[in-house]
C-alpha cells in the first residue's frame, strides 16, 4: 500500500489565492481612497460573520440568525471596556479577551438551549432569533454602561490608523478563511457534514452530535467575537443595530447569495454585496435593497446553493476516475479491541414492556443472546418488532422491564452511551451519509474510538478486519474515493454493515437488511452474517420478513406476536409449529 | 403475467404492465404485471412485506412509478393527480391512518365527497351495508371499536360509488362476524352496481370468499396466481407458510 | 383594574396580529416570514384610503383584498416550489419582506404616515376611563376567533384544511386536492395579517418598517401554539399579561422582550409547545 502524501493541486491553488488576497491586503491602503478603505474594512469584518454562518448553516445545517448577537456582545465588550477603562495595552488586551469569552460563554448556553435531546432544527432557528433580540433589548435598557440607543462613540482603540486596521482585518479574514477552509475538508470537519446528513446515525456511531453542535456554536460565538472586537475597533461606534435581529438575517442573505457550504461564496458574497451596497446606495437608496431582495428570493428558489454554484458549473468537473484515485485512502487493519466478557450473556431482556398512552406495545418480553448465536425476530406487522429493536438500542424507550448488555443495565441511556457498550445497530433503510465519500463513512464509524484529524484528510483507513473482509467481499473497498449518493441500495446496505462492524460492537441489530435487494445481494448479506456471528462469535438480532432467508441463516427464531414473545427455539420448532402458521395465515383470529 | 378469460374479451377495468415501483433507492415493486376485468374481485395475497401495500398505493400515485404503466379503462394513468383519480370513481380503503380519529364520523364520510350536496344520498347508500353509521354520525371516529372503524373505512370508500375499489388489508385483526358482514357488503356492491374490487389480505377464508381471481406476491413480483377454485387455499396456503 | 385591562387588551391585539401567521403555519407548516410585511401592506392600505378620503373603517375589507391577492400570488410563485425545504421557505419569505418594505419606501417614503383613528375616546369601565380602541380590540380578536371556528368547523375549505393539518395522506387519498387548500389557506392567512395591519394603525405609527417588530412575538407564540386557534389565545393572553406585568412592574424595555423569550423556553421544556395539552 504505498502511502500517498502528494498535496493535490487544489490546495497549491487556494494557497496562491490566499497569498494574492494577502498582497492585495498588504498594498490595499495604496490603491484605495478613504471611503473605499473604510468600506472594504468592514466588508471583510462581515465576511468573517459569513464565515461562521457558512460553517453553521453550509456544512452542519443549523440555519442561525444569531451570530449577530455574537457580534454584538463581542463590540459592547469591547468598546465598553475601552470607553469607561480606558484603552492602555493592558486594557486592549482585556478588551480582546472579553470580547471572545463573553460571546463563547453566551454562545455555549444558547447551544445548550439550541440543541437538547429531541429538539428540532427550526427550534434552534427560532433561539437564533430570539437570542438577538434579548441582546438588543439588554442594550437598550442598559443607560449610560451601553449608551441605550445612541450606542458607544468616541473611545480610542489601537492606534492603528485606517491603513492599519484594513491590513489587520485583511489578514484576520484571510486566517479565518484558511483555517476554516482546512478544517471544513480535514478528517474532522466531514463530521459537521455527517450530522447535517443524518444525526441519529452519528448517534448510533457513538459520536455525540448535540454536545458538537454545542462546542460548534460557543467556538464559532468567539469567531464572531474577536469580529466585533475589530468592529468596535476600525468603526469607533458601536450601536444596538450591530447586534440585531436584522444583522442577523443579512449575514445569512450574503452566505445564501455567495453560496452556502462553499466558505469561498460567503467571503466573496459579503465584501461584495456589502461594498456595493456602500457604493450604491448613496444613488440608488432603495432601489439597491430591493435589487437585492428580490435576487435573494430568487436564488432561493431556483439555485439554493448560490452563485458559487454558478461558478462551479462553468469551472470543468473533475472526472470520477481521477477523484477516485486522489481521493481514495489505504485501508489498514486495527488491532481488535475487545476481548471477550466475564458474563456469557451478550444481551438479557427481562420483564420488558412499552406502552404509547393506553396502547400496550410490548409486554413481558424475555430474551438472552449469547456471542455467535443469530438471533432472527419474526411476526406479523404491528407485532412490535422495531419497537423491541429500539427498547435494545435507546435506553429511554422502554416502559417497564430491564435491558442489559454485556452485564450492564442500559436504562436512561441514549443511543450514543449504549454503543460504547457494545450494540451496533443498522437500520432499515441504509442509513448512511449521503454527501460524504464510503471512506469517510467508515472514519466516521471509528470516530468515537480515534478522533480524526482536525487538520488534513488522512490518507490510511484503519478498520477492524470484519469490516474490511465486508468491503472486500462487497467490492466496495474499490470505491472508497466514491460519494454515497453515487452507490446503489445494495451497496448502501453492505456499507452501512461495515459501518456498524467498524464499530467492533458485541451485538448486531438489524432491521430487514435485506429489504429491496436482488437475490444475489441476499445471499452476500446472508454469508456475510453467517461468517460474522458463526466465526467471529458476533451476536445478532435480525428483523426479517423474507422468512426463506431467516430460515436458511438463523440459529434460533423468536416469534413476536401482538406484543408478546409467543415462540423462542431453533429453526426446525418455529417452522414446524403450528402456532406461527396460523399466525401468519391470518387465522389466528378466528 | 396473468390473463384471466374475462380479461381477454373485454377491456380490462384496471391494467398494470411491468410495474417498477418504490421508495428512494429501494425497488419493491418489480415488472409486475396484472389485469382486473370489469365487475371482478380479485384477491393479492402475500406474506409481511412482499410489497402488496405498495402495489396499491402506486396505482393511486403515492408511490412513483419507475417503469412500466398503470391504465384504468385502457388510458393510462400517469400524470393523472390524485384528486382527478379519486374523481374519476377509484375508492381506497386504506390499512393504517385511515380515519381521522378526532373528526366526527360524519365529517369523515364528507371528506370523501367533494361537496355536501350529495352527501344525503350518499350516506343512505352507505347505510344499506351499514346501518349501525346512521346513529353513530356524530360520534368522533376514534371513538369507535375496531371493527366499526374498519366498516367506516369501508362505508367512506363507497360514498362515491366507485366502479373501481382498492382495499388494504381490510379483515386485519377482525372477528369473524365482522369479516362477514364486510364480505357481504363487498358481493352486494358488486351485484349491484359492477364495482371492480382489488383486495390486498392475509386471510385467506376472507379473500378466498369474495374472490374470483388470486395472486400470490413475493419480493415484489406474482409468485402464483390463478381463479378461485375448490384447490385455490392449499395452493395459497403453501406459498404463505413460513 | 387599568393592568387588567392592560393584560386583555395586549393579549387581544397580540392575537390579531399572530391569527394569519397561525392558519398558514397550521396547514402549509411554512413559516411566512413575511408575515410582517402584510402588516405593513394592511397598514399602508389604511394610509392610502384615507388619502383617498374614504372613511376609515374601508380601510378593513380593502386591506383584507389587497393581502388576499398579493398573497395567492405569493403562494403560487414562492411559497409553492418551497413545501419540502421549509428552512429556505423562512428565508425566501424573509426576502420578500424585504422587497415589500422597500416598494412601500418608493411608493410613499420612508418618514412615518399618521392615519385617521378608527375610534378614539375613552370610555369609563368600572370606574375607570380607559381606550376605547383597545377594548375595540378585544371585540375584534373575539370576532377574528370566532370566524375562524366558523371557517374551519362550519365550511368545506374548513373541514379539508382540518383534513390535511391531521393527516394529509390520507386528505389526498380521498381525493382533496390538497394544493387548493394550500393556496386558499395563505390566501386567508395573508388577507387576515394586512386586515391586522389596519387594526394596529391607532396603536402604533405606521412606517416601511413597522411589521418586523410584532413579526418575532407573533412568530414565537405561533410556535408555542401549534396549529390551534385556541392553544393560540391562551398563549397570548398568557404572554400577553406577563409581557403587561414585565412592562409595568421591571422596565418597559424587557417588556418587549418577554415574549420572545418565555415561548423560548416553554419550547425548550416541550417542544411541542401548548399543542400537547
Amino acid at each position: 500500500m504505498p502511502e500517498n502524501r502528494s498535496i493535490p493541486p487544489r490546495v497549491w491553488l487556494f494557497a496562491a489565492i490566499a497569498l494574492a488576497t494577502a498582497v492585495v491586503v498588504v498594498i490595499g491602503p495604496a490603491l484605495f481612497d478613504r471611503f473605499t478603505l473604510n468600506v472594504l474594512t468592514r466588508s471583510m469584518i462581515y465576511a468573517m460573520l459569513a464565515v461562521t454562518v457558512d460553517i453553521l448553516w453550509g456544512y452542519t445545517g443549523i440555519l442561525t440568525f444569531g451570530q449577530a448577537a455574537f457580534f454584538g456582545t463581542g463590540a459592547y465588550a469591547s468598546a465598553m471596556v475601552l470607553s469607561h477603562l480606558g484603552s492602555t495595552p493592558a486594557l486592549l488586551a482585556l478588551a480582546l479577551a472579553l470580547a471572545v469569552i463573553v460571546p463563547v460563554l453566551l454562545g455555549g448556553f444558547v447551544g445548550w438551549l439550541s440543541f437538547g435531546h429531541g429538539s428540532t432544527p427550526l427550534y434552534a432557528t427560532v433561539i437564533s432569533l430570539v437570542v438577538p433580540i434579548v441582546v438588543t433589548q439588554l442594550v437598550f435598557s442598559g443607560g449610560v454602561w451601553t449608551g441605550s440607543s445612541s450606542g458607544l462613540v468616541g473611545y480610542s482603540g489601537l492606534p492603528l490608523g485606517l491603513p492599519g486596521y484594513f491590513r489587520l482585518t485583511g489578514i484576520c479574514l484571510i486566517v479565518t478563511t484558511v483555517v476554516a477552509l482546512v478544517f471544513t475538508r480535514s478528517d474532522a470537519g466531514k463530521l459537521l457534514v455527517a450530522i447535517r446528513d443524518n444525526e441519529a446515525r452519528c448517534a448510533y456511531l457513538g459520536l455525540n452530535p448535540q454536545r458538537l453542535k454545542i462546542v460548534l456554536t460557543a467556538l464559532l460565538a468567539g469567531v464572531a467575537g474577536i469580529a466585533g472586537f475589530l468592529y468596535a475597533n476600525a468603526s469607533g461606534v458601536v450601536a444596538p443595530e450591530n447586534t440585531g435581529f436584522v444583522f442577523g438575517t443579512e449575514i445569512v442573505l450574503w452566505t445564501a447569495l455567495g453560496g452556502r457550504g462553499t466558505i469561498i461564496g460567503p467571503v466573496m458574497g459579503a465584501i461584495g454585496i456589502d461594498y456595493l451596497s456602500a457604493q450604491l446606495s448613496g444613488d440608488l437608496p432603495f432601489l439597491w435593497n430591493l435589487v437585492v431582495g428580490t435576487l435573494f428570493v430568487v436564488m432561493i428558489i431556483l439555485l439554493p446553493n448560490g452563485l458559487a454554484q454558478l461558478a462551479r458549473m462553468a469551472l470543468p468537473r473533475r472526472n470520477g476516475e481521477q477523484a477516485n484515485a486522489a481521493g481514495s485512502p489505504a485501508i489498514t487493519v486495527a488491532p481488535a479491541g475487545n476481548g471477550s466478557t466475564g458474563d456469557n450473556r451478550v444481551l438479557s431482556v427481562s420483564g420488558l414492556g412499552k406502552s404509547f398512552g393506553s396502547l400496550q406495545v410490548l409486554q413481558g418480553i424475555d430474551l438472552d443472546v449469547r456471542p455467535g448465536e443469530l438471533v432472527s425476530l419474526v411476526g406479523p406487522n404491528g407485532a412490535g418488532k422495531t419497537t423491541l429493536m429500539r427498547c435494545l438500542s435507546d435506553g429511554t424507550e422502554a416502559t417497564t422491564g430491564s435491558v442489559s448488555i454485556a452485564g450492564q443495565n442500559i436504562d436512561g441511556m441514549t443511543p450514543d452511551e449504549i454503543v460504547t457498550l457494545g450494540v451496533g445497530r443498522k437500520f432499515q433503510v441504509a442509513s448512511v451519509f449521503d454527501s460524504l465519500t464510503v471512506a469517510d463513512c467508515l472514519r466516521m464509524a471509528r470516530a468515537s474510538r480515534q478522533a480524526p484529524s482536525l487538520l488534513r484528510r488522512s490518507a490510511t483507513l484503519g478498520l477492524p478486519a470484519a469490516a474490511a473482509d465486508i468491503l472486500r467481499s462487497t467490492g466496495l473497498d474499490r470505491m472508497l474515493g466514491q460519494p454515497v449518493s453515487l452507490l446503489s441500495h445494495g451497496q448502501k446496505q453492505s456499507l452501512e454493515l461495515a459501518m456498524v462492524v467498524a464499530l467492533e460492537p458485541k451485538l448486531i441489530l438489524l432491521d430487514e437488511p435485506t429489504a429491496g435487494l436482488t437475490k444475489v445481494e441476499r445471499t452476500t448479506i446472508g454469508g456475510t452474517l453467517q461468517k460474522l456471528t458463526g466465526e467471529l462469535g458476533f451476536a445478532a438480532i435480525l428483523v426479517e420478513h423474507d422468512l426463506d432467508f431467516v430460515r436458511d441463516i438463523s440459529t434460533r427464531i423468536v416469534v413476536l406476536h401482538q406484543g408478546k414473545l409467543v415462540l423462542d427455539g431453533s429453526v426446525a420448532e418455529v417452522v414446524n409449529s403450528e402456532t406461527v402458521r396460523t399466525i401468519y395465515s391470518g387465522a389466528a383470529h378466528a | 403475467m396473468l390473463e384471466t378469460r374475462e380479461a381477454r374479451t373485454t377491456l380490462p377495468k384496471l391494467s398494470l404492465s411491468n410495474v417498477s415501483s418504490g421508495y428512494g433507492p429501494v425497488a419493491v415493486i418489480e415488472a409486475l404485471s396484472l389485469s382486473i376485468a370489469p365487475g371482478q374481485i380479485f384477491a393479492l395475497m402475500g406474506k409481511n412485506g412482499m410489497g402488496k401495500t405498495t402495489v396499491l398505493k402506486t396505482i393511486l400515485g403515492f408511490v412513483a412509478l419507475r417503469s412500466g404503466d398503470i391504465s384504468l379503462d385502457g388510458a393510462s394513468m400517469s400524470g393523472v393527480s390524485q384528486a382527478s383519480l379519486i374523481a374519476s370513481g377509484v375508492g381506497y380503503a386504506p390499512q393504517e391512518q385511515a380515519l381521522f380519529q378526532d373528526l366526527s364520523v360524519r365529517d369523515n364520510l364528507r371528506l370523501a365527497l367533494r361537496s355536501d350536496r350529495g352527501f344525503a344520498q350518499a350516506v343512505e347508500r352507505v347505510y344499506g351495508h351499514f346501518p349501525f353509521l346512521r346513529e353513530r354520525l356524530s360520534q368522533r371516529a376514534g371513538t369507535l371499536s375496531g371493527g366499526e372503524q374498519k366498516m367506516l373505512i369501508l362505508g367512506r370508500a363507497l360514498m362515491l360509488q366507485p366502479k373501481l375499489l382498492l382495499i388494504d388489508e381490510i379483515s386485519e385483526g377482525l372477528q369473524p362476524s365482522v369479516v362477514e358482514r364486510i364480505a357481504t357488503a363487498l358481493k352486494e356492491e358488486r351485484r349491484a352496481n359492477g364495482t371492480t374490487i382489488l383486495i390486498v389480505e392475509q386471510n385467506l377464508p376472507f379473500a378466498l370468499g369474495v374472490a374470483d381471481n388470486w395472486a400470490v406476491l413475493k419480493l415484489g413480483r406474482i409468485d402464483d396466481a390463478g381463479d378461485v377454485t375448490e384447490g385455490t387455499a392449499s395452493r395459497v396456503l403453501q406459498h404463505l407458510k413460513i | 383594574m387599568t393592568l387588567l385591562l392592560d393584560m386583555v387588551t395586549t393579549a387581544a391585539i397580540l392575537f390579531i396580529v399572530a391569527a394569519g401567521l397561525l392558519a398558514i403555519f397550521g396547514v402549509l407548516k411554512i413559516i411566512n416570514f413575511a408575515h410582517g410585511a402584510w402588516l405593513t401592506i394592511g397598514a399602508y392600505c389604511a394610509v392610502a384610503t384615507a388619502g383617498l378620503g374614504l372613511n376609515p373603517w374601508a380601510a378593513l375589507p380593502i386591506a383584507f383584498a389587497v393581502g388576499a391577492i398579493l398573497g395567492g400570488i405569493t403562494e403560487l410563485v414562492i411559497v409553492r416550489p418551497l413545501y419540502r425545504r421549509p428552512l429556505d421557505a423562512i428565508l425566501a419569505t424573509w426576502g420578500l419582506g424585504i422587497v415589500i418594505g422597500q416598494l412601500i419606501t418608493l411608493w410613499f417614503g420612508r418618514d412615518v404616515q399618521f392615519t385617521s383613528n378608527l375610534l378614539s375616546g375613552t370610555v369609563d369601565v368600572f370606574g375607570v376611563g380607559y381606550s376605547l380602541y383597545r377594548l375595540f380590540a378585544v371585540a375584534a380578536a373575539l370576532v377574528i376567533g370566532l370566524a375562524f371556528t366558523f371557517l374551519l368547523e362550519g365550511t368545506r375549505l374548513g373541514l379539508s384544511a382540518q383534513a390535511v393539518i391531521m393527516n394529509e395522506v390520507l386528505a389526498r387519498a380521498l381525493g382533496v386536492d390538497t394544493a387548493r387548500v394550500r393556496l386558499a389557506t395563505f390566501i386567508v392567512g395573508t388577507g387576515l395579517a394586512a386586515l391586522a395591519g389596519v387594526l394596529l394603525t391607532p396603536l402604533t405609527s405606521v412606517d416601511p418598517n413597522m411589521g418586523v417588530a410584532w413579526l418575532i412575538g407573533s412568530f414565537m407564540l405561533v410556535m408555542v401554539a401549534g396549529s390551534s386557534f385556541s392553544t393560540l389565545a391562551i398563549a397570548c393572553i398568557v404572554f400577553g399579561g406577563a409581557q403587561v406585568l414585565v412592562s409595568t412592574f421591571v422596565s418597559p424595555i424587557l417588556g418587549g422582550i418577554t415574549v420572545a423569550v418565555l415561548c423560548a423556553l416553554v419550547l425548550r421544556i416541550s417542544p411541542k409547545g401548548f399543542a400537547r395539552a
